[in-house]
């Protein structure tokens, strides 16, 4: 079943066109990995499809709604996370996992259950009242991945989630996603790190704003006869650029 | 709705949090009513005074000990010429010189008009306004207790009926600048805290990467506004209060009015400060550039107002652009409300104005506030 459907997308920035005729389908229960260099358009691309930015040209529809005119009804289906920091340090754990339900219209005993379900899984329940600024940034990551998961939604959008922490919480992280894979949950990656294209189903290498390759993972090193990803996207990327 | 809820008991918590903004929020309205209170004043006291005498008869020095009983000014002393008196002047010891003519006294009894010549020092424009009409006071009341005196003059008097004015002062018995400034200074403290505040509180927002966050709820525009300004508009409430309370407490100026006018009145004005924060916020991508919008809307807010400088004294091109300027009514409401008790039923007009500007602003504003980035 196809939960983000893509065609011919396009935004431009005055002359410059950041994302250019991108079209691609993603599977629900899939982890679709979206590769390229800083400014190929892989956060332009994902603003778009999570209503935050108006495509220039193209169509997009996500859970079957489109991102032209109907974005609240996409904002009710998907969780999204993004490179910058999106919780309130000055607010506790508790606090921040309360408000983010509140926000996302959860009623109150859903809410409590949600933050006990939550704290237990994330073992953090002796940090619930301490101040969120004071907890390492592997936990804040995966805090801020739950709490934009509240409403429970069928799509996920993570727009670099793994930068700026240590090699041991992004194995952590990749186990956290890999459940919701198995949930059903399909699974929408930004990343630069290359071993992490390496856990996606399928990904999609973008430059200059359009997609270049997009296949799996195991495809693309025997279509480069590398192995490793790190290995294709640098021939891809070197290659086209020559 | 529910999600108003949550996000204003969010920003209360994120308020209760931070220390300095609890002492910005109870300090402030103290010190800047103390400061301002006691220096921003209209009053001139104790100008420093020369007189050149060339008459040196009774009624001449009844003019020297006139100028030099009262607090207006501070007698220096008599000077012996015109030239000395100018030279005083550009050294800055006195500001103002006195030069009684010859034959004073000969020309007052025979009811040829003498003329008393008065030089000031300009720099200070309005200082320099003012001690002349004190100065004007003084004479005219010397006149008075003169005309008993001079037979001629008095007889001459009685035919003309001269219609001699006496001011009193209805509202602001002594004039004093004090009770002009407090209630100013409220109103501009409602502008400062709402317009600020509003603007920086959602920028920061912005910078930190919450509101990017908070875009992709299916929270709405107009409940993220309202959370946004709702608890402001507390804030700002209970700075009144507090305002309200040092003015009192350090001035004695206690409201004459009622107060739920004011607070009806304030809520109004508000809507346009609020609605100038959302602005600032929908242009501005830094905290420091909100601050800036709307610090550069609020000094002409405030000039145009006034609050210092009587409109009446603008350029009618100048007096029409006040027009447009909510705090122009807000000013005269609060000091209507405060020195004259005046009632909620006589303040119509004003209160109109501000509400149609304010909802205009407000709303404008809000949607130019988009859910999206750009």
């Amino acid at each position: 079943m196809v939960t983000v459907e893509v065609e011919n997308l396009t935004r431009t920035f005055g002359k410059f066109t950041a994302v250019d005729q991108v079209s691609f389908s993603v599977q629900k229960g899939e982890i679709f990995g979206f590769l390229g260099a800083n400014g190929a358009g892989k956060t332009t691309t994902i603003r778009m499809l999570c209503g935050l930015l108006m495509p220039s040209s193209g169509t997009a529809s996500v859970a079957g709604f489109d991102v032209y005119t109907q974005p609240e009804n996409i904002k009710k289906n998907i969780g999204y996370m993004s490179q910058r920091f999106s919780l309130y340090e000055d607010l506790t754990v508790r606090e921040n996992i309360r408000f983010y339900g509140g926000v996302y219209g959860l009623s109150r005993p859903q809410i409590s259950s949600k933050t006990d379900e939550l704290l237990e899984f994330l073992k953090l329940q002796d940090q619930a009242d301490a101040l969120t600024a004071s907890i390492p940034m592997g936990w804040k990551q995966r805090l801020a991945l739950s709490t934009a998961m509240l409403h429970d939604p069928p799509i996920i959008f993570l727009d670099e989630p793994t930068s700026g922490v240590d090699p041991v919480s992004r194995k952590n992280f990749w186990l956290l996603i890999y459940r919701l894979a198995e949930q059903g949950k399909t699974i929408f990656v930004t990343t630069h790190f290359m071993d992490e294209a390496e856990y996606c189903n399928r990904v999609s290498i973008m430059r200059d704003g359009a997609i270049i390759e997009l296949e799996k993972p195991q495809t693309l090193k025997t279509k480069y006869n590398v192995n490793t990803m790190q290995d294709v996207f640098m021939q891809v990327v070197e290659k086209k650029s020559l | 709705m529910q999600r108003i809820l949550y996000l204003i008991q969010k920003e209360f918590r994120q308020i209760l949090r931070e220390k300095t903004f609890i002492g910005l929020i109870f300090g402030a309205p103290f010190i800047q009513i103390v400061i301002l209170g006691f220096a921003i004043t209209t009053d001139v006291n104790h100008v420093p005074l020369a007189i050149v005498d060339y008459d040196q008869s009774q009624m001449s020095t009844r003019l020297s000990d006139a100028f030099s009983v009262t607090e207006s000014f501070e007698f220096e002393g008599n000077l012996n010429s015109e030239q000395e008196a100018v030279q005083a002047l550009d050294h800055g010891r006195i500001k103002m010189a006195i030069i009684i003519p010859d034959n004073f006294e000969r020309d007052l009894k025979m009811g040829i008009h003498p003329v008393i010549q008065a030089v000031v020092d300009g720099v200070d424009g309005n200082s320099a306004g003012v001690a002349m009409a004190y100065l004007n006071q003084i004479s005219i009341k010397l006149q008075k207790e003169w005309m008993q005196e001079t037979g001629g003059l008095s007889a001459r008097m009685r035919q003309v009926h001269l219609t001699a004015i006496e001011p009193r002062m209805q509202y602001n018995a002594s004039l004093e600048s004090v009770n002009n400034i407090v209630p100013g200074i409220l109103a501009t403290m409602i502008m400062l805290i709402t317009a600020f505040l509003t603007g920086m509180s959602i920028v920061r927002e912005r910078e930190i990467g919450t509101l990017e966050q908070l875009m992709v709820t299916p929270i709405r525009n107009y409940e993220l506004i309202l959370g946004k300004v709702l608890p402001l508009i507390v804030v700002a409430f209970l700075l009144l209060n507090v305002g309200i309370l040092a003015a009192g407490l350090i001035f004695g100026l206690w409201m004459k009015g009622n107060i739920f006018t004011l607070y009806f009145m304030s809520l109004l004005f508000a809507l346009s400060t609020l609605g100038l924060g959302i602005f600032a916020s929908t242009v501005a991508r830094t905290q420091q550039q909100a601050m800036f919008i709307a610090y550069f809307f609020m000094i002409f807010a405030i000039l145009l107002s006034g609050f210092f400088i009587p409109i009446e004294n603008m350029p009618p091109f100048i007096q029409g652009i006040t027009y447009l300027n909510p705090l122009r009514y807000f000013i005269v409401v609060i000091r209507e409300i405060y020195l004259k008790g005046t009632e909620m039923g006589l303040l119509w007009k004003e209160g109109l104005a501000m509400g149609v500007f304010g909802l205009a602003t407000f709303i404008l504003s809000s949607l130019r506030f988009q859910k999206r980035l750009e």
